[in-house]
């Protein structure tokens, strides 16, 4: 039954997105090789905010979406070793909105999620750190920081 | 003995035919029953014609005179001096309504006929004419609505699904009065091709596609 809901809600934010998301921006269900469509898993795109240290860079992001979604949020992953203080090693996004028992609520849409990881990724926030890398960096080599961010970005160069 | 026998036979004889007698009684009173039949038959009649049931009636009551008492012609005159005032108006007005809706029907296949002849007459020299030709097509083909984002926001487009994208990008280009070679146009994060269409991306209505202006 919750499936249902969750599939049904997935069907609903695929649906608004198409007509209207921000610019720059990918959100698609995955697709398997035979061409069926698996809405619990989505392949995103975030473009790193213009005029930032990340500008430049197209970063792929997975969302895995549970059965209990929207009461649980979903899990969002970068690819493994992604360079940021709230990113851990896996890949997997720390954030405040992401987290069941702190600050998500259902009516958060896929589009806000997005949005929210892009603020992210140019404001961390220190007092949650996820991985050693990329938090003693920010905290104590500044320069040395903002070097890997732009070396990361390069590294995602956008697709067209 | 023989008186006996002679008396015996001709009783059997008659016990034989007598029920075959019956037989034939019945075949009387079944030569009758058409006679019913035709008292049944002009009240069909009556419904159909009005003027003419009367004689009809007439003539069936002389005949009925020899074979069935009065009764039943008091009772068809009753129902017809019944019918007479009201129904009889009823059913010319029926009458009058059929004949409108029939006229009704004529005009209206007079009109679909001149309309197929003009039609024919309008579709003659375009399908002679090549160029012409793809008009036909034109009324099946399934248009689409498709906005395109670009920094201003969504601009909307109304193709058609078997449109290849070159068409639409054109459109926009003169819209925004930008150099189409220094656009990109993107579908779910992939580059779309000038050759490619709506149907073949299975877009759907008020689907969004983005714009990009190439840097270099």
């Amino acid at each position: 039954m919750s499936g249902g809901i969750a599939r049904g809600r997935l069907a609903e934010e695929r649906k608004a997105w198409r007509k209207n998301h921000p610019h720059g921006f990918v959100a698609k269900p995955e697709t398997a090789p035979d061409g069926s469509v698996n809405l619990m898993v989505w392949q995103c795109i975030i473009p790193g905010k213009p005029s930032t240290d990340w500008e430049g860079g197209n970063f792929p992001l997975t969302l895995h979406f549970s059965e209990d979604y929207p009461s649980k949020p979903p899990k969002c992953k970068f690819p493994q070793g992604f360079f940021h203080p709230n990113v851990y090693p896996s890949g997997t996004v720390c954030l405040s909105i992401l987290n069941e028992d702190s600050g998500w609520r259902p009516a958060i849409t896929v589009k806000q999620i997005l949005v929210g990881i892009q603020d992210l990724l140019d404001q961390p926030n220190p007092a949650d750190p996820a991985q050693t890398d990329g938090y003693q960096l920010f905290i104590q080599e500044p320069v040395e920081y903002k070097e890997r961010v732009r070396q990361q970005a390069k590294q995602y160069p956008p697709l067209i | 003995m023989a008186e006996f026998a002679e008396e015996l036979e001709p009783l059997f004889d008659y016990r034989r035919i007598q029920p075959r007698n019956v037989v034939f009684l019945d075949d009387d009173e079944s030569g009758a029953s058409p006679k019913r039949r035709k008292i049944s038959n002009p009240m069909v009649e009556k419904v159909v014609k009005d003027g003419k049931v009367v004689h009809v009636l007439d003539i069936e009551e002389k005949e009925n005179e020899d074979w069935l008492p009065p009764p039943p012609k008091i009772t068809c005159d009753a129902s017809v001096l019944a019918e007479n005032s009201t129904i009889k108006e009823l059913r010319l007005k029926k009458q009058e309504l059929a004949s409108f809706a029939q006229s009704a029907q004529d005009v209206l296949r007079a009109m679909e006929e001149s309309a197929k002849i003009e039609l024919g007459k309008s579709l003659q020299p375009s399908t002679d004419a090549a160029a012409d030709q793809p008009k036909k097509p034109l009324t099946e083909r399934n248009k689409i609505v498709i906005s395109i984002q670009d920094k201003d926001g969504l601009k909307q487009f109304r193709i058609y699904m078997d449109d290849k994208f070159e068409r639409l990008f054109k459109l926009y280009a003169d819209r925004v009065k930008l150099d189409l070679r220094t656009l990109v146009f993107c579908f779910d994060g992939e580059k779309i091709g000038p050759q490619s269409t709506p149907d073949a991306l299975g877009m759907e209505d008020n689907d969004m596609i983005e714009v990009h202006v190439k840097s270099s």
